[in-house]
C-alpha cells in the first residue's frame, strides 16, 4: 500500500518526460492523470496513518519527508492546472520520485512523544513543510531559467528554447514561489522558537538542544537569511532573472541538505 | 456515391493565374450556387486562397468532372484551353488524401503555414451554412480538421519561424513573453529599419522610437511606424529605456560597444534587453553579447535560426505524411462501407419482399393457425432473413478495395437482378444521414 503513490509518482516522472521529449499533449494530460492518481493515493495513506497514530503523521524526518511529497505534489498541480503549463512536471517528479524512495523505505511510523504534544509543533511542521515545497518549485523554475538562458545567450536555440515557457514568465514564477516559501518559512521559524522556549524546562535531551548550535537550526536561520535576500534583492536592488534564479537553485540545495542528511545524521534537536 | 476534386494550386499553376481564378472569400457563395446550377452533385465545397482554388464535390455520377472544368473558365470568364491543363482531378479517398495535406499545411508554399486550417474551416463554413454539405462532406471536413490539427498539436511542423522577421518576434517572446509591454528602440531609417519597425509595430508593442543621425530620415520612418523621433544625442538614454534594440545603419563600423551597453545596463538593474544588429557589417560589437542580460543576435544568428528551422521542419514531413495517411485511410474505411450501402439495402429489400410474398401466398394457409403460431411463423421467417443476410452484409461492409467492392455490388444486381443502386440510394438507412440537393 505505502508503495502505490511511488509507483503512481514514477509513472508520472516517466509520462511527464515523454511529453517534455515529444510534446504530445495526450501524453502530458496522462501525465497529470498519473501525478493526480498519485496525489490521490497519497492523501489516503496519510490518512490512514493518522487513523493508525491518532495525530496527523508529521513526526520524525521520514514522515515529514513523505508530507513534504505530498505538498509539493499539490502545489505543482496547482500551478500546472492554472498556468496550463507542463514543462516543469518532468522536473519536480523526479523530485517526488528521488524524495519518495525514504518514506517507501522506511514505514515505521514514529510515535510522538509527549514533548510534541502542542499545537504550535503542528503549526511548525506545516509551515515550513509548505516553505519548502514552495522552495522546491522555485529551485525548479531556477535551473530551468539558467539552462534556457544560456541557450539563448549562445545562440544555440535547442531543447529547452523550444519547450519551456519564457524568460519573464519563469523569473514572475520564481519570484512568486520565493515570497511565498519565505512566508511560510518565517512563520515555521518564528513559531519554532515560541515553542522551543516553552518546552525549555523539560527533561528531553532534545529540548535542551533548541539552540543556534545545532545544525539544522542553524541551516534553517541561513536560509532564511539567503530567502530573505532574494526577497530583498528583487525588490530593492532589482535582482532578477539570471542572479534570482540562482539564489533560488543555491537555496533549495541547502534546503534539501537540510531536510534529509542533517534532519537523519546531524541534528540532536530535531531527531524524533 | 462518386467523391472528388478539382483544382488549381500553386504547385500546378503560375502565379497570373491563380490571381484569375482566384473567387475570394466573398466570392465562394456564389460559386457555390454557380455549381449548383450546373448540377455538379449532391455536395459542394469550395476552397479558395492565394495559393489555391478548389471544388469538392459529392455526386451520384461521375460525368460532373467536365462540368466542373468548363465551370472553372466560364466563372472567370476565360477559355477553358487557357485553365484546364493547370487542374488537376482527385477521386475517392485520394480527394481525403489531398485535403488532408492541405489542411496540415503540407501542401502550402511554405509547409507547415498555419493559417490554410483557418481557410478549410473557413470553406466548410460557408458551404455548410448554405446547406452545400452533406453526410460525405461534413465526414471529409471534419476529419481534414483532426487531421490538421494532429500535424500541428504531434509534429513540429508548424513550429520554428521560417523568416529572419520572425526568428527575432519568436525570440523577444522567448524572452518578454508577452509583447505588449515592451519599448523598442530602432537606430537607423532605412529599409531594413523599416521591414523589422513594421513587423514590430504588428506585434501591438507598447512604444517604438527612431533614432537616425539624419533627423529628416527619422521623422520620415518615424510618422510611417506612428513612433517616436529620439535625438541622436539621447540615443544612449533611450537605449537604458528599451527592451528591444534594433540597429540597422549604414555605418561602416560598430556604433556601440560592450562599453556603452555596460553602461545602459547598469540603471536597468535586470531588466533583460534584446538587441538585433541586422546591420551588415555590424553595428553592435559582437562582445556587446557577454554583457549580462543582453542577448545579441546578428543577421546571420538570425539566418543560421531560420535554416535550422526549416530543416526540422522537413524532419518532421515523415511524421506528419504518416498522420495523414492514418486519418486517410479512416476515410476511406468510412467511404468503402458507404459506397456498398445502396447494394446492401436493394439486397435485404429483396429479400424481405421474397419473404413478404411468401407469407403473402401461404396466408390462406396460415389463417388456420391460432395468431400466436402466425407470429411464430412471421418471428422465424425473418430471422431466418436475417440470419441468411448477417455475414454477407458485414463481408460487404468490410471491403476496403474500390474495385473489389463494385465487382462485389455488380455480382449482387446481377444475382438477384437486383434494382440499380441510384433508385435505391435514398432509403439509405445510415442514421443521421441528411440528403441536400
Amino acid at each position: 500500500m505505502r508503495l502505490i503513490p511511488l509507483l503512481l509518482y514514477a509513472a508520472a516522472a516517466a509520462a511527464y518526460a515523454a511529453h517534455f521529449a515529444w510534446r504530445d499533449p495526450r501524453i502530458g494530460r496522462f501525465a497529470t492523470a498519473l501525478l493526480g492518481s498519485g496525489l490521490v493515493a497519497h492523501t489516503f495513506l496519510i490518512g490512514m496513518q493518522t487513523v493508525q497514530a491518532g495525530h496527523a503523521p508529521l513526526v520524525g524526518t521520514t514522515a515529514a519527508v513523505s508530507a513534504f511529497i505530498w505538498l509539493l505534489g499539490l502545489a505543482y498541480l496547482y500551478v500546472e492546472l492554472t498556468s496550463d503549463e507542463r514543462a516543469m512536471g518532468v522536473f519536480v517528479a523526479v523530485l517526488l520520485v528521488a524524495l519518495g524512495i525514504i518514506p517507501a523505505l522506511d514505514p515505521e511510523l514514529s510515535r510522538r512523544p509527549p514533548l510534541l504534544q502542542s499545537p504550535l509543533f503542528t503549526i511548525h511542521v506545516m509551515a515550513m513543510l509548505f516553505a519548502y515545497a514552495s522552495f522546491a518549485l522555485a529551485g525548479v523554475l531556477g535551473v530551468t531559467y539558467v539552462l534556457m538562458f544560456k541557450e539563448i545567450k549562445a545562440k544555440h536555440l535547442g531543447f529547452f528554447y523550444t519547450r519551456l515557457p519564457s524568460l519573464r514568465v519563469l523569473d514572475m514564477m520564481n519570484g512568486r514561489a520565493v515570497i511565498v516559501g519565505w512566508i511560510f518559512l518565517t512563520i515555521g521559524v518564528l513559531v519554532g522558537a515560541i515553542w522551543a522556549t516553552q518546552v525549555q524546562n523539560s527533561p528531553d535531551p532534545r529540548a535542551q538542544a533548541m539552540s543556534l548550535s545545532d545544525p539544522k537550526i542553524l541551516v534553517a536561520i541561513v536560509s532564511w537569511g539567503l530567502y530573505s535576500f532574494a526577497v530583498y534583492a528583487r525588490r530593492a536592488i532589482g535582482w532578477s532573472g539570471r542572479r534570482a534564479a540562482w539564489l533560488s537553485t543555491i537555496g533549495f540545495v541547502l534546503v534539501l541538505l537540510n531536510f534529509v542528511p542533517v534532519g537523519y545524521f546531524l541534528t540532536r534537536s530535531h531527531n524524533f | 456515391m462518386r467523391l472528388f476534386a478539382v483544382g488549381l494550386s500553386h504547385r500546378t499553376a503560375p502565379i497570373e493565374l491563380r490571381e484569375r481564378v482566384d473567387f475570394g472569400r466573398a466570392g465562394i457563395e456564389a460559386a457555390l450556387d454557380g455549381l449548383a446550377r450546373r448540377n455538379v452533385g449532391r455536395e459542394i465545397a469550395v476552397l479558395s486562397t492565394c495559393n489555391r482554388a478548389e471544388v469538392y464535390v459529392a455526386a451520384e455520377t461521375e460525368g460532373a468532372v467536365e462540368e466542373i472544368f468548363s465551370f472553372f473558365a466560364d466563372h472567370h470568364g476565360a477559355a477553358p484551353s487557357e485553365i484546364t491543363p493547370h487542374l488537376y482531378v482527385h477521386h475517392g479517398a485520394d480527394v481525403a488524401r489531398h485535403l488532408f495535406r492541405v489542411a496540415a499545411g503540407l501542401d502550402s508554399l511554405v509547409v507547415g503555414e498555419p493559417q490554410i486550417l483557418g481557410q478549410v474551416k473557413a470553406a466548410y463554413t460557408i458551404a455548410s451554412d448554405a446547406h452545400f454539405t452533406g453526410t460525405v462532406l461534413n465526414r471529409l471536413f471534419h476529419l481534414a480538421f483532426a487531421a490538421g490539427k494532429r500535424v500541428r498539436s504531434e509534429t513540429g511542423l508548424g513550429e520554428g519561424a521560417v523568416s529572419v522577421s520572425y526568428a527575432a518576434i519568436a525570440l523577444a517572446r522567448k524572452i518578454f513573453g508577452d509583447l505588449s509591454s515592451l519599448r523598442v528602440l530602432i537606430i537607423g531609417a532605412g529599409e531594413m529599419a523599416k521591414l523589422t519597425g513594421i513587423h514590430l509595430r504588428a506585434q501591438n508593442v507598447r512604444g517604438i522610437g527612431i533614432a537616425s543621425r539624419t533627423r529628416l530620415g527619422a521623422e520620415r520612418l518615424a510618422a510611417q511606424l506612428a513612433a517616436e523621433v529620439i535625438d541622436w544625442t539621447e540615443m544612449n538614454a533611450a537605449i537604458a529605456d528599451a527592451d528591444i534594440l534594433v540597429t540597422a545603419t549604414g555605418a561602416p563600423s560598430a556604433i556601440l560597444t560592450r562599453d556603452d551597453l555596460a553602461r545602459a545596463m547598469k540603471s536597468r538593474r535586470d531588466r533583460a534587453l534584446f538587441v538585433i544588429d541586422i546591420a551588415v557589417p555590424r553595428d553592435v560589437e559582437p562582445e556587446a553579447g557577454e554583457v549580462d542580460q543582453v542577448f545579441l543576435y546578428n543577421i546571420d544568428d538570425l539566418q543560421g535560426i531560420v535554416k535550422e528551422n526549416l530543416a526540422r521542419r522537413s524532419a518532421e514531413l515523415e511524421r506528419a505524411d504518416a498522420i495523414v495517411a492514418a486519418e486517410t485511410a479512416k476515410f476511406a474505411t468510412w467511404l468503402q462501407s458507404r459506397e456498398i450501402i445502396p447494394t446492401v439495402v436493394a439486397l435485404r429489400d429483396r429479400f424481405e419482399a421474397i419473404r413478404r410474398a411468401e407469407l403473402q401466398r401461404l396466408q390462406p394457409k396460415l389463417n388456420a393457425l391460432p395468431p400466436e403460431a402466425q407470429a411464430q411463423v412471421d418471428h422465424i421467417t425473418r430471422l431466418i432473413v436475417e440470419k441468411l443476410l448477417l455475414t454477407p452484409t458485414e463481408q460487404l461492409k468490410a471491403v476496403s478495395d474500390h474495385s473489389l467492392a463494385a465487382t462485389y455490388s455488380d455480382a449482387l444486381n446481377r444475382l438477384f437482378s437486383l434494382p440499380s443502386p441510384d433508385q435505391t440510394v435514398e432509403e439509405d438507412p445510415t442514421p443521421g444521414k441528411r440528403t441536400q440537393s
